[in-house]
């Protein structure tokens, strides 16, 4: 099958003015600025083929959204190509935005002092939706999401997670193939993060399209991804399946044990983590598990022994602990 | 036509958005009036020194305040709003969402605001001009109403490219806030016509803010002093300031690089 994203040694750098601190040097800024190139996104490549729900991971400042924003029309790369449905993004074709969406968690589109019922009628004007095709399609999103009260609210009103998913609703009502969302459950609960992430998978499931996500909550990730991309320093680090990066990165487990005297020394078994009362959490190399565990039930009197696999923030953050320890 | 409908979409959004808010109609009200009353004893001060200004007489003076009155309620009602939420929005890098949509971008960041009740002017302002036409006698005839019309029509293109050349200077600089009240400064200077200033501030008027053609020229219509000329002069302006602006807009837009996330 032909991807539907297509990007090719994709760059964007900023330049950044940049000064010394102080009133001296602000008031040299005045008339001659400094700048210092910041290389976004430096050379990235990737595919993703149509109906796949794509994780994009990597630090504050890895050039998730830089990327999100090029392949959304909003920024024009510095180097690379880009091809979105056959589209180049930043010519901004109309036919192109008409099949894309972009839903940003930390802003607004919807009018504040109205309710979203009135804001979606905007997007269909907007978007120049059939008002029949427009009113199924609310309707039915409005269902998924069980929000048939809050609509009619104005949107100032409503909790943070609430006008997420009239965000949602706004952003999807055109129904385009393409989503690309930047941390659409930042700053939500857990509940109301579920509830925005079984919506996304049933669009997905129902309309067949193409998901690109960021974000901080790996149990999103976990939820929706089969398949991520990790970026760092505006390079990609791994691109492929989120067990096989797991399988990859994931090179300790952690082993807790019960035992009466805590404080001895237990640097022959591994790295200790945390001690909690009588209660020791130690990280181990994977293959030395069951090694690690049969002496500790040999030589010592431990209690309720767990052996868990690394949380995968754990795992993503060693990922790019890795990286950079390798660049440096 | 779906520039059209996308106008009128907003127009009603805003509407909706103004009703949410009664006191501002009073507050507006309030506003109008004195601005009205403050204009009007200046106007009586002048004309109990002379009875001619620069060859016009009070009643058609009368016709300059009430245009004043009306196109300065347009341009806050209708364009500044825009233009201020787009220079708010290149600062602080939000304008992602109107650059997403299917629509000329220059097109959508000019319609999304409409303050209904700044109309207060517009309202007050054609009765204004309404007694000073009848003190004039209605010595309309239908080329002085369209040549009124068509007046009003290019001045307020012409302000709107000022503002959107003015504002798009903010994808370089960023920050342009000030020209809101360097604006409001210069327009106040409307509220006389402008061949009554100096030869500098006459031009500067003229073509550098277009003040004199948003309400001088169209009060000139209704006066029986608009000339072939002239009209043809502001109609080449209006296109070169709409072109002008339309490729700094271009320009601009190229350059954004929105406040990261």
């Amino acid at each position: 099958m032909p991807s539907v994203i297509s990007i090719s040694k994709l760059a964007k750098h900023y330049q950044v003015p940049e000064r010394e601190a102080g009133l001296k040097a602000a008031a040299k800024g005045l008339f001659k600025r400094t700048y210092r190139n910041v290389k976004a996104v430096d050379g990235i490549s990737f595919d993703i083929q149509p109906g796949e729900v794509v994780g994009f991971l990597g630090p504050n400042g890895a050039g998730k959204t830089t990327t999100l924003k090029m392949l959304s029309g909003l920024l024009h790369p510095t180097a690379g190509s880009v091809s979105v449905l056959g589209y180049e993004p930043a010519k901004r074709a109309h036919d192109y935005l008409r099949q894309i969406t972009l839903v940003m968690g930390n802003r607004n589109q919807l009018s504040w002092d109205l309710p979203a019922l009135d804001s979606f009628d905007l997007q269909r004007a907007v978007y120049g939706i059939p008002t029949d095709e427009f009113k199924r399609t609310r309707d039915e999103f409005i269902e998924i999401l069980d929000v048939k009260d809050l609509v009619k609210k104005p949107v100032r009103n409503l909790s943070l997670g609430e006008r997420m998913k009239m965000e949602i609703i706004g952003a999807l009502l055109h129904k385009p193939k393409i989503l690309f969302l930047d941390e659409p459950t930042l700053g939500l609960d857990v509940t109301m993060q579920k509830r925005i992430r079984t919506f996304i998978a049933e669009y997905n499931k129902r309309y067949g399209a193409t998901v690109l996500l960021t974000s901080h909550y790996m149990a999103d990730v976990e939820a929706l991804c089969k398949r991520v991309i990790v970026i760092h320093h505006g390079q990609l680090l791994f691109d492929g399946d989120l067990a096989a990066l797991v399988e990859k990165f994931s090179a300790f487990k952690t082993v807790g044990f019960n035992i009466d005297d805590p404080t001895q020394d237990f640097s022959s078994y591994g790295d200790v983590v945390s001690v909690d009362g009588s209660r020791v959490v130690m990280r181990v190399p994977k293959a030395k598990t069951s090694a690690v565990t049969s002496s500790l039930l040999n030589d010592l009197a431990v209690d309720d022994l767990t052996v868990e696999a690394t949380p995968i923030e754990d795992v993503i953050e060693s990922v790019f602990s890795v990286k950079k320890e390798a660049m440096e | 036509m779906h520039g059209l409908r996308l106008a009128f979409s907003h127009l009603r959004i805003g509407v909706m958005n103004e009703f949410q808010y009664r006191a501002n109609l009073y507050i507006q009200l309030l506003q109008t009036f004195i601005a009205l009353g403050t204009g009007l004893v200046g106007l009586n001060l002048v004309f109990s020194q002379t009875t001619d200004l620069g060859g016009w007489n009070k009643a058609e003076l009368l016709a300059v305040m009430g245009v004043f009155t009306m196109t300065g309620g347009l341009i806050r009602a209708a364009i500044q709003p825009n233009m201020e939420r787009l220079m708010e929005e290149i600062r602080e890098g939000t304008l992602d969402y109107a650059l997403t949509k299917p629509a000329d971008a220059q097109l959508f960041v000019s319609v999304r605001e409409f303050r209904l009740w700044q109309n207060t002017d517009v309202v007050v302002g054609l009765i204004v001009l309404g007694v000073a036409l009848s003190q004039l006698g209605w010595l309309l005839d239908v080329w002085a109403v369209l040549g009124f019309l068509s007046a009003l029509f290019m001045g307020a293109v012409m302000v709107y490219s000022f503002w959107l050349i003015v504002t798009s200077t903010a994808f370089w600089f960023v920050r342009v806030n000030e020209i809101a009240n360097l604006f409001e400064g210069l327009y106040a200077a409307g509220r006389w016509p402008v061949d009554i200033y100096p030869n500098w501030l006459r031009y500067g008027l003229t073509f550098l803010v277009p003040v004199a053609f948003a309400v001088t020229v169209p009060a000139s219509a209704l006066t029986g002093r608009l000339t072939l000329q002239t009209w043809l002069g502001a109609l080449a302006l209006t296109v070169f300031l709409f072109v002008v602006a339309r490729v700094v807009w271009s320009i601009g837009l190229k350059n954004y690089s929105g406040a990261s996330a």
